[in-house]
Order: structure tokens, then sequence, then C-alpha cells
């Protein structure tokens, strides 16, 4: 499976030197590969009227704090703590109850007969591979659309497990949720996915 | 006993290889005589593959580029 590249430690390195000298294509690249990441985690901690503005300041720290950056996790996971500590704080400061989870239909019950057998077969795909699902424009914005409609925090947690390549325990603590509520969650992010490619294939 | 819910249920954590002993046998007898929950669980790492490949997004309306700017000239700002 296809995981995110984390830059090496040297490539690390020399990027923050680059962003501690004001290099713009080093700016560029950091904002072009994570903004995205961090405006999911910040929509999943305190929803979307106020994440675009906690991103924005959790940048506006990061690149303050850069000079004492002691690389001891990799910049994106240092940039996600911030933005995830910020929005954390705005959620305190706005006594927001933001719900961890919510619009999801569970394993539809009428697939299953009620000693848990299923009523329907389940074939294999005709196109296997990622590349032949994703050669169909209709499906691509189907698996778009469906991943735009999940709840922000299955968001979240799919984009930083799945895009991101980050472990579960970081994602707990970036999250603050718990280990098996994130496993709940990627289950039911990966299930709705699932639904949608399968309802596709079906008709 | 294991059956085609349970491994609905379990399904990710059966991928991720994230069970306790006793549940990951279970599941993996129902696994070896049920074609279809084989079939649905080939299904969802294709479904994890495909993401993967996909990589879909946020929406997002930021100006990246001025962003980036604005970012840049904070930082030269700092320095003096």
């Amino acid at each position: 499976m296809k995981k995110n590249t984390m830059p090496s430690r040297k490539d690390e390195r020399l990027l923050i030197k680059q962003l501690i000298e004001g290099d713009s294509q080093a700016f560029d690249f950091v904002v072009s590969e994570y903004h995205n990441i961090m405006l999911s985690v910040a929509r999943a901690i305190v929803g979307e009227a106020f994440a675009d503005e906690v991103v924005q300041d959790a940048w506006i720290s990061a690149i303050k704090a850069l000079p004492k950056f002691e690389g001891r996790s990799s910049l994106k996971t240092w940039l996600l703590h911030i933005v995830s500590n910020g929005a954390k704080s705005r959620v305190r400061r706005e006594n927001r109850h933001v719900s961890l989870d919510d619009g999801w239909e569970s394993v539809p019950a009428d697939k299953f007969d009620p000693t848990g057998h299923r009523y329907d077969d389940v074939h294999t795909w005709d196109n296997a591979s990622p590349e032949s699902l994703l050669a169909n424009e209709q499906l691509q914005t189907i698996i778009e659309n469906t991943f735009q409609n999940l709840p922000a925090v299955q968001r979240a947690v799919l984009s930083m497990y799945e895009m991101e390549g980050i472990k579960m325990d970081e994602i707990c603590n970036i999250l603050d949720i718990s280990s098996s509520n994130a496993r709940v969650l990627l289950h039911r992010a990966r299930t709705t996915l699932h639904h949608s490619i399968e309802k596709y294939q079906d008709n | 006993m294991a059956e085609c819910k349970d491994i609905a249920e379990e399904a990710s954590n059966i991928l991720n290889g994230d069970l306790p002993f006793r549940k990951r046998i279970a599941l993996h007898i129902h696994l070896f005589y049920c074609s279809c929950c084989r079939n649905y669980i080939q299904q969802l790492k294709q479904t994890i593959s495909t993401i993967s490949v996909l990589r879909p997004k946020e929406k997002d309306t930021t100006d990246k580029s001025a962003l980036a700017k604005k970012l840049q000239e904070l930082s030269q700002n700092n320095k003096v």
C-alpha cells in the first residue's frame, strides 16, 4: 500500500534551514505539503467555522518557533501538534462541543440474517487494481464526494493513517482520542468508501 | 463462532493485524470457509489501496502562494 513518503531527516534539516533563511521555495513547499492535513486536523477538533483561523494561527506560531525546533519528531507531526493544541484551546475558549462522529450509517443490518450470515453473495471486483478503478472518472468523483461527506474526524483519521503514514498512537495524541475510538473511526471511513465503490460496481 | 457480521465489523482490525489471539483465530476460521467474506476483505483492501493512490483532499479555498509569501515575510521580520 502506498503511503506518503516522509522527507528523510537530512532532507528535513535542509528544509528547516531553508525556511529559517527565508527561502521562498521552501515556504511554497511546506504550505502545499502540509496545509491541507493541518486543516483536516483543525476541522476534526474545532469544526468548520474556526478551522481556517486556527490553521493560520498555527502557521504563524510554527514559523516563529521554527529556530527552536529540535527535530524530535518530523516537521509534519510537529506542525500537526501545533494546530491540534491551537484547536483544543479554541474549543475551550468558545466552549464548543464538536461531535466526535456523526452521520454514519453502520453496516446495513439488512445485509445479514438474524444469525449474522450474509444474505447476498459478495463477488470479486472486475477492476482489481487501484489504477483500473481510478481509470473510471465517474467512480473517481464518487470516491472524492464520499470522502468529502465523511464526518471531519473520520476524514482526519483516514487522511493521517492512509495517506500521510502517521502511526495510530500519534493520531490519538493529535486528536486526543482513545486508540479504540481511532480504530472505529478508521473502520467507519473505510467502510463508507467501500460502500460507495461497491454500489457503483453493482450498478 | 464468528459470523459474516463479525467479519464486517472487525475487517479493519483484521487488515491491521490488530486483534487478540482468540478472536483472530475465530475470524480466520470463518474466512477459511466463507468465500463471501474473503471477497469482502479483498474489496476492502482494494478500497484502501485506491484511496491511498487517489489521495482525496479536504476542500480548501486557501490561496497557498499568498500564505507562503506571508509566512516568509513573517520569518524575515522575526529575524530583525
